[in-house]
């Protein structure tokens, strides 16, 4: 059968040129996807894919086209020798894009394993970066926890009341907060600078020994009552408390003090003892003195009886009523001391007392080699409510001991105050050989004299001490051996008449 | 554990190779080294390329349906490419079958436009048949055309997908 050609060689010349050109056109489709996704495996494929339906199409298109142009210019034969080297070409390519295709499958698992180790990857991204976000945030909540603690430890250690100490292991100070510095009376550099040790504020060297060995041994001690010594030789009474650390985090082994000062407490306490033991023997010598003052005066009546009446055991007696009104007059002490006595009350000007103490014992022989001033307190009038003739008799009787411990010869000043807390105090100072430590806790006691058998009966600070309480007040005192004593009265200011 | 060859077995083993060598020097006789090609070996191969191009395709199809790929609109395009590919391919193989192989069918040039188809048994069908074979273009050009519109298709989707990441 006879047939035009032309619809063939036209269909084989255009679609020879279409396939090259849209196999190059996927090509430059498959390179752009390939540019937009290049960890895609796919991509790759299908650029792989494209490359080999161009290699198909240049191939096949370049036969068919030299296969129609050699026969249309007569050169079959030429066409039939070189035909199946374009037939050979045309089936490697197309045997080439059907291997890429056949790996589709393989390419595809190997693209998904890829994809999910991607996300994966991504997960475990937003993760980490979450726990770093996370640990961030902790780092950042812990350090202000930290900072806050560091912030409340500090100023525990600067606004605390009682001494916190902290030496290195040799006991050398290497911290210490404002209340050590006010307690020992050292500033910080000197005892940084100086390299003091915790030992050196002890009075008593042998204590420390006794306490360094003791807290190396236990490795703690526990309210230890110490007495520290300050700079100016004053002694005060501490409570302290100790242990060792380690030292963590690399920092080396030191010892930690809290040191409370009781020097106050313990005074209090010595004075409230004091109080309650005056307080007994003040009861006991009221039912003493109750007891013999009746019999004493049934003696002295019946005595001044047979002085009237018998002139002959006249010196007996009169030696009886000495003795007789002796004892009277110790008993009145005693009932004084114990306040059981009565009497009347009214507005004392105590500057006015004073006074005239001064003048009255000025007089005396026993104070003319004694230097004697008053520093009254000027302004407000220092009245109180209470007995004159009896606080008279206190000031006496400190002066006199005054007199005493001078021994004649010194100096004894007086004055009055008026406090905030609106006291009246009245200062009776001397500059004699002080009182001694161990009698300083005896001396209100009734019948405590260290003045020779007959000088003193003992009964006149006790007496002194119960008169005062009974106005309301307090005596004091304060004594040095070898430099003087200072008696403080302390009693209510009374404000009805200005 | 692989079970142990028993002695006696791995003896004859053994003894196989140099029974082999013997038999090849005290029998000699003539070998053909290189193996002659007839002239069908070249079509029958390019027919073979051909389904295995066919093949390769089927199976592209599948695999894309088998990754659920044809919910997009450029691997489906790709599929339909893939099953123009196939048409062209048993087009193809056909037209290559009747002229090649069984050489029922030859075409001669009459002149500039004219041809003729002779068909072995003078059958106009098969001339008309082979005719229609012969314009194969007609199959692989859309389905070039078809793969070029989806790798186009994946271009764009990739494209909105980035700027959509961009965006967010």
């Amino acid at each position: 059968m006879i047939f035009s050609s032309i619809p063939i060689l036209m269909v084989d010349v255009a679609g020879s040129v279409a396939m090259v050109v849209i196999a190059l056109l996927s090509l430059y489709k498959a390179t752009r996807l390939r540019e937009m996704d290049p960890d895609n495996a796919v991509s790759l494929y299908l650029l792989w894919i494209c490359v080999g339906f161009t290699i198909f199409a240049v191939s096949r298109s370049f036969g068919h086209i030299l296969k129609q142009f050699l026969i249309m210019t007569a050169n079959t034969e030429t066409w039939h020798s070189i035909s199946s080297y374009s037939g050979s070409v045309n089936t490697v390519s197309f045997m080439l894009v059907g291997l890429i295709t056949l790996f589709f499958n393989q390419n595809w698992k190997i693209n998904e394993k890829i994809l999910a180790g991607r996300k994966k990857l991504e997960d475990t991204h937003i993760k980490l970066m979450d726990l770093n976000q996370t640990l961030e945030q902790k780092v950042v909540e812990r350090t202000e926890l930290l900072t806050s603690s560091e912030h409340k430890c500090r100023r525990i250690f600067e606004q605390s009341l009682d001494t916190i100490m902290v030496t290195d292991s040799e006991f050398k100070v290497m911290e210490i907060n404002p209340a050590g510095i006010v307690l020992t009376g050292y500033s910080r550099e000197e005892m940084i600078m100086k390299k003091m040790t915790a030992g050196s504020f002890f009075a008593d060297h042998f204590e420390w020994e006794r306490i360094s060995n003791l807290i190396d041994s236990k490795e703690y001690i526990l309210n230890e009552e110490i007495e520290f010594l300050k700079p100016g030789n004053e002694t005060l009474l501490v409570l302290i408390t100790g242990g060792v650390d380690y030292g963590a985090f690399g920092c080396a082994k030191s010892y930690h003090f809290i040191i409370k000062n009781v020097n106050e407490k313990r005074q209090m306490e010595r004075q409230i003892a004091q109080a309650d033991k005056l307080a007994a023997l003040g009861e006991l010598s009221a039912g003493v003195a109750h007891e013999i003052n009746n019999p004493l005066g049934i003696i002295l009546g019946y005595t001044q009886l047979l002085l009237k009446e018998d002139s002959k055991h006249k010196d007996d007696l009169k030696i009886i009523e000495k003795h007789v009104q002796t004892c009277k007059t110790v008993v009145s002490d005693l009932l004084s001391f114990s306040r059981k006595g009565s009497s009347e009350m009214g507005i004392v000007d105590i500057n006015k007392v004073v006074d005239g103490v001064i003048k009255f014992l000025s007089n005396h022989s026993d104070f003319r080699n004694i230097e004697m001033s008053l520093n009254p307190h000027t302004g407000d009038m220092l009245n109180i409510l209470g007995n004159e003739q009896e606080l008279a008799q206190v000031i006496i009787n400190l002066v006199i001991n005054a007199c005493h411990a001078v021994e004649g010869k010194g100096k004894i000043d007086i004055a009055t105050q008026k406090t905030k807390q609106d006291k009246i105090l009245i200062m009776v100072k001397d500059n004699g050989k002080g009182i001694e430590k161990k009698n300083l806790s005896k001396i209100f006691d009734p019948f405590f004299t260290t003045k020779p058998v007959g000088q003193g009966t003992g009964l006149g600070l006790s007496v002194g001490y119960g008169i005062i309480k009974r106005h309301q007040g307090d005596i004091r005192v304060k004594s040095s051996e070898g430099k003087g004593t200072i008696f403080t009265i302390s009693l209510p200011a009374d404000n009805s008449i200005i | 554990m692989p079970q142990k060859i028993p002695y006696s077995i791995r003896l004859i083993l053994k003894f196989i190779p140099a029974m082999a060598v013997a038999l090849l020097i005290l029998l000699p006789m003539d070998v053909f080294a290189i193996q002659l090609h007839a002239s069908s070996e070249g079509i029958i191969t390019h027919q073979m390329g051909h389904l295995f191009f066919l093949f390769s395709m089927v199976a592209l199809i599948f695999t894309v349906t088998g990754k659920g790929l044809d919910r997009q609109k450029g691997w489906r395009l790709i599929q339909y490419s893939a099953f123009f590919f196939i048409l062209w391919n048993l087009a193809s193989t056909t037209a290559h079958f009747f002229d090649n192989q069984i050489h029922a069918v030859k075409i001669e040039n009459i002149s500039f436009g004219k041809i003729k188809i002779i068909t072995s048994n003078d059958s106009s069908v098969l001339a008309w048949f082979y005719y229609v074979l012969k314009l194969d273009h007609l199959l692989c050009v859309p389905a070039m055309v078809l793969l070029y519109k989806g790798l186009s298709t994946l271009v764009a989707e990739q494209k909105s997908r980035l700027t959509k990441q961009d965006t967010t």
